[in-house]
């Protein structure tokens, strides 16, 4: 008898306190919260020769903190800095005593309508686009101990822009590719008419099985975007859960853009739901500040109707829906089911809001006849207009032609 | 045997009733081929069930839900609506063919014989402890401890019963999360961790529901496949939680989900007197309502269809004391105990099984165990159980309760029904 009572307390003192250890001391990346770190841990970078290097928020002055707003790599001596969101960027260069006083920075994911700026506090140097016209820009940068440099960047704009919605490429890049060359054509049509397309949202699932070679191609193919990629990670990118795969090679999946006046905010439900510190943050991510337009983008669709591809947490699901009536969000986007669906009046309190699946990236889409493409939205002074464009795969002569929803229907 | 104890008929002139029609049908196909063991009634008492056919045909009820399911999901490939039955089909033939397969094996150790007449029920009355994970450094992860109610009111005439079931409770005390970003790296006052405390949260729950079970006739004709009994069933339910966030705070505010499911039937096969498989299955309707921070009022509105709700459960007694006791003397105390598998279909409370890239489609897996101690003549019984849940994560739990006299009609026959 006294032995089951002293193997009792044991266990009630293992299990009330001993085994407590700060988040993800034991990786598993399939975990939210170990990408949350992870997804930071990426946005700055020490390189050997003891040049600091951090993304900030737009406005930082000062490079004390960092936030998760891109991808930094050293690559053969250069810097990489792939900028998650597209609009404004900041990245923070801070060299000690004894580095070298130039370092190369290859930034990526650029608009190469940007204006893109050294920021030396007094004194502004822009940075041209690289020669080959693409999301890159290479810039050397000189660098003195103890005086931080901001690389900033932000992308003018007219009245009305577009920004184009993709998700769920999985085991069909090649579609995909189709995708990417009819947003060429966007760009370009959005440029006569002076409503420029400044993104390409892609809210998960960008491989089928998390592997090297699939985000090898993947990044190969998003090298021809016309304008900055912005993605967040769905299941399908983050099951092989020793590494943060999907965080090494496109950055973090919780992450701000503030482009033009929208505010668009991507999170990575890829665990089927957010990580709970990212929920405590939503009051601060959806703060809308001077943007017009709020638009949220996750892979998971936090509202899932009759669908069976929900949150695999529906409690946060729905107190994400009651966050967002609170912010007024004027648009949701998913994706994770394998076709396009406008929940146009999804009722949370006194409140609607709208959500728009688009898992229409080349993704299986079942026997019946498939529909791949995009959704434009299109912003203005007198809210957001969206339509679908079709892509059809090769043999489909055109687009199907039936209606969507009341709100969304293929574009003209 | 049968016929002794079937109920002795007022008639004196002859024909039988149809419930002695159908016990001496059962008494007829008792007997069976002695190379045909397998199919054989499975206790002497009348009328017979074939539970080794009845679980095999339950296991190819189970395979043909999966093939289904797997043709659906195949045939729209992700895509949306066509997705939703599909994937409580897989969770639900999943568990009709584990449970169809765990009745073989208990059915091989004994769990065929004979019901015991005090089967295990909800308590009456009871409280249910669900125990917190380990915590992350500077986290709780408080347990849930629910007052637990369900009594039950038998009908007349052995036709069914209706049971009024709910809880009420919550977090025993205030959940914490920290924010783990690496930026966060000084030392804070009253932390173990540099991650700060960045969300405090307390959650009410309640919920409340009726069952209502009806018998259909066994068997149902004189050449009958003596499959077992079955019932079919209507459970209306409602179901809120009321999660406050930062409690205390200015940035306090208020989340109230509800879950209304007013259409779920289901249906209950008796595989053999101590082993059953329950299916529930209908719409949803979901209500998210918000207080905005710093207000106390709560912002309600109208309802979102939500995706189909359904529950499919396979239960086993397990009786202790059928036995007389060795020494001869009498036995001052029953007790029953019953082992449950389930799969809940509803991803309400946060619970989902999750594997590979199959993400946010399955609900969770239970495990339960229950039993029952009734001294002696008491009108009172005892009931305390344990359980698992699995779905992002696992959590444990366990239960006591007492179960008291049920309303109306006790059954005269085949009491462990229901």
């Amino acid at each position: 008898m006294k032995s089951w009572m002293l193997a009792l307390a044991m266990l009630a003192t293992a299990a009330s306190s001993g085994c407590a250890l700060p988040e993800c001391t034991n990786p598993d990346y399939s975990e939210p919260e170990c990408r949350v770190i992870a997804e930071n841990e990426f946005a700055r970078l020490r390189t050997p020769s003891s040049i600091e290097l951090r993304f900030q928020q737009p406005d930082a002055q000062t490079p004390v903190t960092w936030d998760a707003r891109g991808l930094l790599q050293l690559d053969a001596g250069i810097v990489a800095a792939r900028v998650a969101g597209a609009g404004r960027f900041a990245l923070s260069v801070e060299a000690e005593d004894g580095a070298p006083d130039e370092v190369t920075i290859e930034l990526q994911n650029v608009d190469p309508a940007a204006d893109v700026w050294i920021d030396r506090g007094t004194l502004e140097i822009p940075v041209l686009p690289d020669q080959d016209g693409g999301l890159r820009r290479t810039v050397a940068l000189d660098v003195e101990p103890e005086e931080p440099v901001f690389l900033r960047g932000r992308r003018g704009c007219p009245e009305r822009y577009r920004v184009a919605f993709v998700a769920d490429i999985q085991t069909n890049p090649a579609q995909f590719e189709r995708i990417l060359e009819r947003l060429q054509q966007e760009r370009d049509d959005g440029e006569i008419i002076d409503q420029p397309l400044v993104a390409i949202v892609i809210p998960g699932d960008l491989t089928e099985a998390s592997r090297d070679d699939e985000f090898d191609i993947i990044l190969e193919i998003l090298e021809s975007a016309p304008v900055p990629v912005v993605v967040t990670p769905g299941n399908h990118d983050i099951y092989r859960p020793l590494h943060p795969h999907f965080n090494r090679r496109l950055g973090p999946g919780n992450h701000v853009s503030e482009v033009c006046d929208l505010r668009l905010v991507m999170l990575d439900t890829g665990s089927g739901a957010i990580a709970r510190s990212v929920e405590t943050r939503l009051p601060e991510l959806f703060d809308r500040g001077d943007a017009e337009h709020l638009i949220v983008a996750m892979h998971h669709p936090a509202y899932a109707g009759l669908t069976g591809a929900g949150w695999s947490r529906e409690d946060r699901a729905q107190r994400l829906l009651a966050e967002a009536a609170i912010a007024d969000v004027d648009l949701l986007v998913a994706g994770h089911a394998h076709a396009l669906r406008d929940f146009a009046s999804i009722r949370v309190g006194d409140k609607t809001l709208r959500q728009i699946v688009v898992g229409t990236g080349g993704a299986y889409q079942g026997l019946g006849e498939p529909r791949f493409g995009y959704v434009r939205v299109t912003l203005g002074p007198d809210g957001l207009d969206t339509c679908f464009v079709e892509v059809p795969p090769p043999g489909f002569d055109s687009a199907q032609g039936q209606g969507l929803s009341d709100r969304l229907d293929y574009c003209d | 045997m049968a016929a002794s104890s079937a109920p002795a008929s007022s008639r004196t002139n002859a024909e039988p009733t149809p419930a002695q029609a159908r016990a001496e049908a059962g008494e007829r196909y008792r007997t069976c081929h002695p190379k045909r063991q397998w199919s054989c009634c499975s206790t002497e008492d009348a009328p017979c069930v074939r539970s080794s056919v009845a679980r095999a045909t339950l296991l190819g009820i189970g395979a043909a839900m999966g093939g289904v399911a797997a043709g659906i999901l195949f045939a729209i490939g992700d895509r949306n609506g066509g997705g939703d039955p599909a994937s409580f089909l897989v969770g639900g033939g999943a568990l009709a063919g584990f449970g169809a397969i765990m009745g073989s094996v208990a059915g091989r150790l004994g769990a065929d014989a004979k019901g015991h007449p005090d089967r295990v029920r909800p308590s009456t009355v009871g409280l249910d402890l669900a125990l917190g994970r380990p915590a992350t450094l500077d986290e709780t992860e408080p347990a849930v401890m629910q007052l637990v109610f369900a009594p039950n009111w038998f009908f007349p005439g052995d036709g069914g019963r209706l049971r009024v079931f709910g809880h009420v409770g919550g977090t025993l005390w205030q959940e914490q999360q920290v924010d783990p970003r690496p930026q966060n790296t000084s030392p804070i006052p009253g932390q173990s961790s540099t991650a700060p405390v960045v969300l405090r949260e307390r959650r009410f729950s309640f919920g409340l529901g009726a069952d209502l079970a009806v018998n259909l006739p066994y068997p149902v004709a004189d050449r009958s496949s003596f499959l077992g009994r079955s019932e079919l069933r209507y459970k209306p339910e409602v179901q809120i939680r009321r999660e406050t966030l930062d409690p205390g705070l200015p940035s306090e505010r208020i989340v109230e989900r509800t879950m209304l499911l007013p259409l779920t039937v289901g249906a209950r096969w008796h595989l053999s007197d101590r082993q059953r498989f329950t299916v529930y299955f209908g719409p949803r309707f979901d209500y998210v309502a918000f207080a905005e921070p710093g207000d106390e009022r709560v912002r309600r509105g109208g309802a979102q269809i939500g995706p189909l709700y359904g529950e499919a459960w396979y239960d086993i007694d397990l009786p202790m004391t059928m036995q007389p006791r060795r020494d001869g003397a009498p036995r001052k105390a029953s007790v029953n105990s019953q082992i449950s598998v389930g799969y809940i279909h509803s991803r309400f409370d946060g619970r989902g099984f999750n594997f590979g890239p199959v993400v946010g489609f399955l609900g969770p897996l239970h495990a339960r165990w229950a039993t029952r101690l009734r001294p002696k003549d008491w009108p009172v019984a005892i009931q305390a159980g344990a359980g698992a849940t699995i779905g992002n994560g696992l959590t444990f739990s366990g239960n006591v309760g007492v179960v008291l006299p049920d309303l109306g009609e006790r059954p005269q026959t085949k009491e462990s029904r229901r």
